[in-house]
């Protein structure tokens, strides 16, 4: 019987061993679990939990333009935010009205910040005014979690507006942060057109943090181990424009009520002097808070002031695209400068008439190009044939994007035989359609900065350059210049073929009879070409190209005048103004006796100062 | 011949696993309680250390037959005690469980689950009694059950499941039926089950079906049980849609702590991160940040398991594990090795009762059950809990000195 006992009594001793055994098997496979396979994410956890970390928002890069001007500062804003978890939700009614801001946006920016983390301040409005300040500081005690930060936004020095090349600077959208979720955090500000969104990178600067510990409450206890840890926030670093931002603001001024875009371009390096889209906006409504009326009112305004025109547009260049139809041409011998056509004011092919302005009489190529003769190229057209003139559309960049450095850019449209066989059908499309083509007309859309870049590479002979307007990055520590490099193309052009087609364009602002003697520049030879573009919807556009002076270009001009009418009284004229305000430094026309022209300040003499540091 | 007979009798193996956990547990107090209360917190710890000590030695030396004689007293007390604290007992955190005794708090009911150890002991160890027989099944059962109803009236449930912790494995040693066995644990189980969906509710069915089957008991008696145990586990499931919001959140955190992180599961998930947080390591003593931060609500009672776990890691749990695995070891060892059947029966119990404790603690600090207040003995702050930890390691050193008595 005891022995029998002994049996039975080991055999449940040996199952209470097992039991216990698997209760610490358990125990020891969730410990392992939990402080070696997971042990990163917990401690990431701790971390969040117990300590408190403060953005310090970088101060935004500065920019300046080619002569030293800074053209773009920044001013201290104070901004107000809400630790989430310290906020009492009950006071979102009171906040809303110390704000005068909608109860619900409170209420909708704190859920997606919490989403977020809890631990991290949501900022509820930017650019507070100095009596919201002192009423927020009046109400701290009864308002836990709300804080303010003094943050810098943008400041725009210069009379010019240039709001579409400078761009403007928006809060960070859901969709933007979820792209890129490391480096940006709700209520960010990012860049997001023209000059801010190309280079955000630079200009943005590092975020910097200060860690403090916290207790369970949220108290904040102390500087986590001394502030040792802490992340300084990192300056943006700064650009420098190839824009002339006198010029700029002038052409604005110029243009002011009228619809349309202006670009010049320093034929030399490519660099932007000038880039203007008609109508514009101040880019100042952006920096702070952007009412959403204020923001609506832009997008819906028919006339499209946040639609950048120097680059998007896609309108027919018109008779500004002779001196293609002729270099194609000359080039393959489908043209010779003698050849010539008598113009008696229309041209028929099949049963379709084509007009021409005036009845021009016997026309050479020279002369053709200074009376923008249409009945001429509607005939050097026919002869020189879509491929060849494609080909060389395609050496002037046209069809393709320029490269220049904003996002906000339109290839355009260069019909191909490819594209018309694509489009049409091999058998779908006419000779007849290029007689349109020969005076810019019909299926062709360019934008006002690839005429400027077409105007460069006639300036220089064929030197294509990569249209850009920053020209260097200034980075502070260490404080170095970095120039930025661009390409440079040559278009396989000969000698002669430039030689006449550039004396056309001298004769249409130099000589009389020429449709552009009202860009003419006094004291400097100029060379360009009208065009007026038809168009179905309404009025003519009117186009000049141009540059100057003529033997050594320093300015290559397009200026487009949406529906104006003729390219040579409108265009031209506003365009030869621009022209002289750069090559002297103001309009000298009402002068006597005409000074020198002035030297343009050389590059590396025209570095900006270093600029002080916000105060925070 | 004096050095042989301490040998014999002195259980060193068992007193210094109570020493090391008893040290690792004024470690962990005093960190966990290290800002302006330690001084208070931690010196009355050590004070019940102390006092604690005394009593286990003096329980360990007295008579072994003394331990049997009081035992029905002991718990006739602890009934009585247990009443008069739901008279005159005050509030701690909701629940009527404290006696003072001027500056001194009792917990009747730590008193009472020895108590009631040593009661059921004396009970099944009498010759006439056999677990086969309802009769005696049932009086066991209502020897448990009374103090449970008492303690459950306090309410304390976290101490009223310890005590279906001990209950079970002093059946399973005094040779209860598998069908007994069964037919307690399959009810229960299928319960739990239910509440996490229809799936786990079928297998739990499907599992004790089988178990039932296996124990060929009489068809009819089979399908009781086994009726029983599918109404158990529907009716869960009803009485779960009955029951109040805040009772239904409570379960539901249980089976997902990350639902809610700073209603109820936030003492599981900051428990969890605590220890995860501590890695292989640990953060280094008092360099805790969840502890020194009071990340984790009174910390120093039922989470005391995340400080070593937090400061010194993967190996300062481990440690903690091995010793409280050690002290069961030794538990069921003396058990075995007791030759008379009171002996055996107290050591499984207290046994038991240990174990219940650990799986309840241990499980909930590292996520693997619900928040359920029991202390982790030795380690947690609180003078009735280690004093009546202290007392049981008195009682099963005494079991082995005296192992050889009939």
């Amino acid at each position: 019987m005891a022995e029998q006992d002994d049996i039975t009594i080991y055999g449940r001793r040996r199952t209470l061993y097992a039991v216990i055994a698997l209760m610490f098997l358990v125990f020891f496979a969730r410990l392992f679990q939990l402080q070696m396979i997971y042990s990163e994410e917990y401690g990431k956890k701790s971390e969040e939990n117990s300590i408190r970390t403060i953005p310090r928002e970088p101060v935004r890069g500065y920019i300046y333009d080619r002569n030293g001007t800074m053209v773009v500062d920044n001013r201290p804003a104070f901004t107000v935010t809400i630790m989430p978890f310290e906020f009492d939700k009950r006071m979102i009614g009171e906040l809303s009205r110390l704000l005068a801001l909608d109860p619900e946006f409170i209420r909708d920016r704190l859920k997606k910040g919490e989403a977020y983390s809890r631990f991290a301040p949501v900022k509820i409005k930017r650019d507070i005014d100095f009596r919201t300040l002192a009423a927020l500081e009046e109400n701290r005690d009864r308002l836990p979690g709300v804080d303010y930060h003094v943050e810098s936004k943008r400041w725009y020095t210069t009379r010019a507006l240039a709001s579409h090349t400078l761009g403007y600077t928006k809060e960070i959208s859901e969709s933007q942060i979820k792209l890129q979720m490391d480096a940006y955090a709700p209520g960010d500000v990012v860049g997001s057109s023209g000059l801010e969104a190309r280079y955000e990178q630079t200009l943005r600067g590092q975020k910097g943090a200060e860690f403090s510990t916290v207790n369970v409450r949220g108290q904040v206890i102390g500087k986590f181990e001394n502030g040792k840890d802490d992340i300084p926030a990192v300056e943006g670093d700064d650009l420098i424009l190839t824009m002339d931002f006198g010029l700029q603001a002038f052409a604005e001024s110029l243009m002011t009520g009228r619809t349309g875009a202006f670009v010049a371009i320093d034929p030399s390096d490519g660099g932007i002097l000038a880039m203007v889209s008609k109508p514009d906006y101040e880019l100042s409504a952006f920096s702070g808070v952007t009412p959403p009326d204020v923001w609506r009112a832009l997008n819906d305004d028919p006339a499209s002031p946040l639609f950048n025109r120097a680059t998007l547009t896609r309108y027919p260049p018109g008779s500004t695209f002779k001196m293609l139809v002729a270099i194609a041409g000359l080039e393959t011998g489908a043209l010779t400068p003698s050849w010539h056509v008598t113009c008696g004011g229309s041209f028929r092919f099949g049963n379709k008439v084509f007009k021409d302005l005036h009845v021009h009489g016997t026309m050479d190529l020279v002369s053709a190009i200074q009376h923008s003769c249409n009945v001429y190229f509607y005939q050097a057209m026919l002869r020189t044939g879509l491929d060849a003139w494609a080909h060389y559309g395609e050496e002037f960049g046209f069809g393709r994007l320029t490269g220049i450095d904003i996002y906000e850019e339109n290839p355009g449209l260069l019909p191909t035989t490819a594209y018309m066989d694509k489009r049409y059908g091999p058998n779908g499309w006419t000779r007849g359609f290029l007689v349109s083509l020969g005076i810019g007309q019909g299926e062709v859309g360019v934008t006002p900065l690839q005429m400027a870049c077409y105007a460069a590479a006639l300036a220089t002979k064929g030197e294509y350059r990569q249209p850009h307007v920053a020209r260097a990055i200034v980075t502070k520590s260490p404080r170095t210049v970095d120039t930025l490099r661009f390409q440079t193309r040559h278009i396989e052009v000969s000698e002669k073929t430039w030689d006449i087609v550039r004396e056309g364009m001298r004769r249409v602002v130099e000589e009389p009879g020429g449709t552009g003697g009202m860009a003419r520049v006094p004291g400097v030879v100029s060379a360009g070409k009208t065009g007026t573009a038809q168009n179905p919807h309404g009025p003519d556009h009117a186009w000049y190209v141009g540059f100057a002076p003529f033997d050594h270009p320093k300015i290559a001009v397009a200026m487009l005048l949406e529906n104006a009418g003729f390219g040579g009284t409108q265009s031209a004229p506003l365009a030869g103004l621009c022209i002289e305000r750069y090559l002297y430094g103001r309009i000298i026309r009402y002068d006597a006796p005409p000074p020198a022209p002035r030297k343009p300040v050389p590059f590396p003499q025209a570095l900006p100062p270093l600029h002080a540091t916000l105060e925070r | 011949m004096i050095y042989q007979e301490i040998k014999e009798r002195f259980d060193y193996r068992t007193a210094l696993v109570a020493l090391g956990l008893m040290t690792i547990g004024l470690v962990s107090v005093y960190s966990a309680t290290y800002d302006a209360r330690a001084a208070d917190i931690f010196h009355k710890q050590v004070l019940w250390a102390v006092v604690g000590f005394v009593a286990l030695g003096a329980i360990a030396a007295v008579p072994f037959r003394l331990l049997q004689l009081v035992s029905y007293p002991a718990y006739f007390l602890s009934i009585l005690m247990l009443v008069a604290v739901l008279l005159l007992g005050r509030t701690v955190s909701g629940s009527e469980s404290w006696f003072s005794i001027g500056q001194v708090r009792l917990q009747p009911a730590e008193f009472s689950k020895i108590a009631t150890v040593l009661a059921l002991a004396t009970y099944l160890s009498r010759s006439d009694v056999s677990l086969r027989k309802v009769k005696y099944l049932a009086v066991a059962a209502g020897i448990v059950l009374l103090p449970v109803a008492l303690i459950m009236m306090q309410p304390d449930t976290g101490t009223a499941l310890i005590f279906f912790g001990m209950f079970f494995p002093v059946l399973f040693w005094g040779g209860a039926s598998r069908f007994t066995l069964v037919a307690i644990v399959a009810p229960v189980g299928t319960a739990v089950a239910a509440l996490f969906g229809t799936t786990a509710f079928l297998t739990a069915v499907l599992v004790f079906g089988v178990l039932i089957y296996l124990t060929r008991e009489h068809r009819i008696v089979a399908a009781a049980v086994f009726s029983l145990t599918v109404l158990v586990g529907v009716s869960t499931q009803f009485i779960y849609e009955g029951l109040k919001h805040y009772q239904q959140k409570r379960i539901a955190t249980f089976l997902d702590p990350n639902a809610d992180p700073l209603g109820a599961g936030y003492n599981i998930l900051q428990s969890k991160v605590a220890i995860g947080s501590g890695g292989f390591f640990g953060k280094g003593y008092l360099h805790g940040s969840q502890t020194q931060l009071n990340f984790i609500p009174e910390q120093w009672t039922d989470f005391i398991f995340c400080v070593p776990g937090e400061e010194f890691g993967f190996l300062g749990a481990a440690i903690v594990l091995l010793l409280l695995m050690a002290l069961l070891i030794r538990g069921v060892t003396i058990a075995s090795a007791a030759k008379n059947r009171y002996g055996g029966f107290v050591a499984v119990g207290l046994t038991a009762i240990f174990a219940t404790h650990i799986c309840l603690n241990i499980g909930m600090s590292i996520g693997l059950l619900p928040v359920i207040g029991v202390p982790l003995p030795f380690l947690s702050y609180g003078g009735s809990a280690l004093l009546s930890a202290m007392t049981m390691v008195g009682i099963l050193m005494n079991l082995h000195a005296h192992r050889k008595e009939y």
